[in-house]
């Protein structure tokens, strides 16, 4: 991943994170939000890697932790592990497939939600289980509604990695 | 070019080659170190910061750092919000017509639903002087003793000025018998002329054939009332020696004689003298009475049956 790379998903995740907080949040639908800053981070991740998603999963959650004064770390606990897996999940087997960021979406939607219940539990907060659930299909629904565009603009915006780059670690015999 | 010999290819294919050992792709092994080198770091970072802000949220150093994090997020938040505006008023604008359809079906149904109630409270409360009327004559002492009062709705008013009968809600099972008085909470209204089980026709007191024996509750002038030339009560057989004042009250007389009861008892009143004159050709008075009732709009009337049944 170059500087330049960095800089456009630092300012990607930068900005989807400010319109989740101060927009999105209260574009409440059937017990849902869309979650923009998810999608992004999925496309990125999946652009980019496993390292690139957990670091920016990290920094996009201290962002929407700053901003919305909440526990700090907490998303950035979540967004962490989200960003890493669909990395790796990228690195393997789904980047070049055309259903992987669909796919990645509506797993780490349900991953995620799950994910935040838990810290909330396990830090003694509330943690509404039965309204977590219930929002999770329209969650889902309102997550892949973003995906095709927002995935457009992060491979618009990091173009995909040349596929001697990806296989740059397997060696030929001979 | 000549294809090699057997010989020399069964020579290289049974030849031992030591292989080397396959080590690890260095940049593989690495960069998977690295991976997971950075991730567990921010995992545990992330844990550090959860931990420090949920044991002390109100105050220290990460307290600050987040405040002042917030202070700088702030015009931000701020840009984004004013640049969503827009929609979200477009958002809000679509999805209250959405709603205002819906909630206009809505409330004509409720509208439709309370106008019915008001008619009905208005019609309910349009009864109400006629019912409060007929309560106070029933428990004034003008009420006839030995007389029970059988309260009905009036189901068919006057249909016209050549009908002057009326249909009641009361009939033979609620006790009204034929030829009863009946009056509204005003004075006399007729008499009952066909009686069914649940209703009753009433005659009313203008009716050419009603003729009901009266005084005048001054003077004590008796006569008959009974409905005159152009359709105005009178009051009849008044001699022109006797007195009649204009304003004088108007009841029925009730029974003189016991051998042939009268069909009103007495002391209901009927009207009010409106005018008087005697001339010269004339035998009688004539005498004009205004009915305190109302009969084109009755809304409720008394039927007086009497409590000792006669035979």
């Amino acid at each position: 991943m170059t500087l330049g790379d960095g800089v456009k998903a630092a300012a990607l995740l930068f900005v989807a994170a400010v319109a989740q907080v101060s927009v999105f949040a209260q574009a409440h639908a059937f017990g849902a939000v869309p979650d923009v800053l998810l999608v992004s981070l999925v496309g990125i991740a999946l652009l980019r890697g496993s390292v690139a998603g957990a670091v920016g999963g990290f920094f996009a959650g201290l962002i929407v932790d700053t901003a919305s004064l909440g526990t700090l770390g907490l998303t950035s606990l979540v967004l962490t592990l989200a960003g890493y897996w669909i990395g790796r999940y990228g690195e393997t087997t789904g980047r070049d497939r055309a259903h992987a960021p669909f796919l990645s979406v509506a797993v780490v939607t349900v991953l995620y939600q799950l994910g935040l219940l838990v810290v909330h539990f396990v830090l003694g907060e509330s943690a509404p289980a039965g309204a977590v659930v219930r929002s999770l299909l329209p969650a889902i629904v309102f997550n892949l509604i973003l995906t095709a565009p927002i995935y457009a603009l992060v491979r618009r915006l990091l173009r995909p990695t040349p596929r001697d780059e990806l296989t740059a670690e397997v060696q030929l015999l001979g | 070019m000549a294809p090699p010999s057997r010989s020399a290819r069964a020579a290289v294919l049974a030849s031992s080659v030591q292989r080397s050992k396959p080590t690890p792709y260095p940049s593989k092994a690495r960069s998977a170190l690295i991976r997971r080198a950075v991730v567990v770091g921010l995992v545990i970072v992330a844990l550090a910061l959860v931990t420090i802000s949920f044991r002390s949220p109100t105050a220290g150093a990460l307290h600050d750092v987040q405040g002042a994090g917030s202070t700088v997020l702030r015009p931000f938040q701020i840009a984004a919000t004013r640049i969503a505006q827009p929609f979200r008023d477009a958002y809000d604008y679509v999805q209250g017509l959405a709603n205002a359809r819906a909630e206009n079906k809505k409330l004509k149904r409720i509208n439709e639903a309370l106008r019915q109630k008001d008619i009905e409270r208005a019609a309910l409360a349009a009864k109400e002087p006629a019912l409060a009327g007929l309560l106070h004559f029933e428990q004034g002492s003008s009420f006839p003793g030995g007389y029970r009062a059988v309260n009905a709705a009036v189901l068919a008013p006057p249909g016209g000025p050549f009908a002057h009968t009326l249909g009641i809600e009361a009939g033979s099972s609620s006790g009204v018998r034929l030829n009863a008085p009946v009056v509204s909470g005003d004075g006399l209204v007729g008499i009952v002329t066909n009686v069914f089980p649940d209703t009753a026709v009433v005659t009313l007191l203008t009716d050419p054939n009603s003729f009901v024996s009266a005084r005048d509750l001054k003077t004590q002038v008796r006569g008959m009332v009974h409905t005159g030339l152009g359709g105005t009560l009178i009051l009849d057989q008044v001699s022109k020696q006797l007195k009649v004042t204009n304003g004088d009250t108007i009841v029925t007389a009730g029974t003189h004689n016991k051998r042939y009861p009268d069909l009103y008892p007495y002391g209901i009143p009927i009207g009010r003298v409106s005018s008087v004159n005697a001339t010269d050709t004339a035998t009688f008075l004539q005498v004009q009475v205004q009915p305190y009732v109302n009969l084109g709009s009755l809304e409720a009337v008394a039927v007086l049956v009497p409590k000792k049944q006669h035979r």
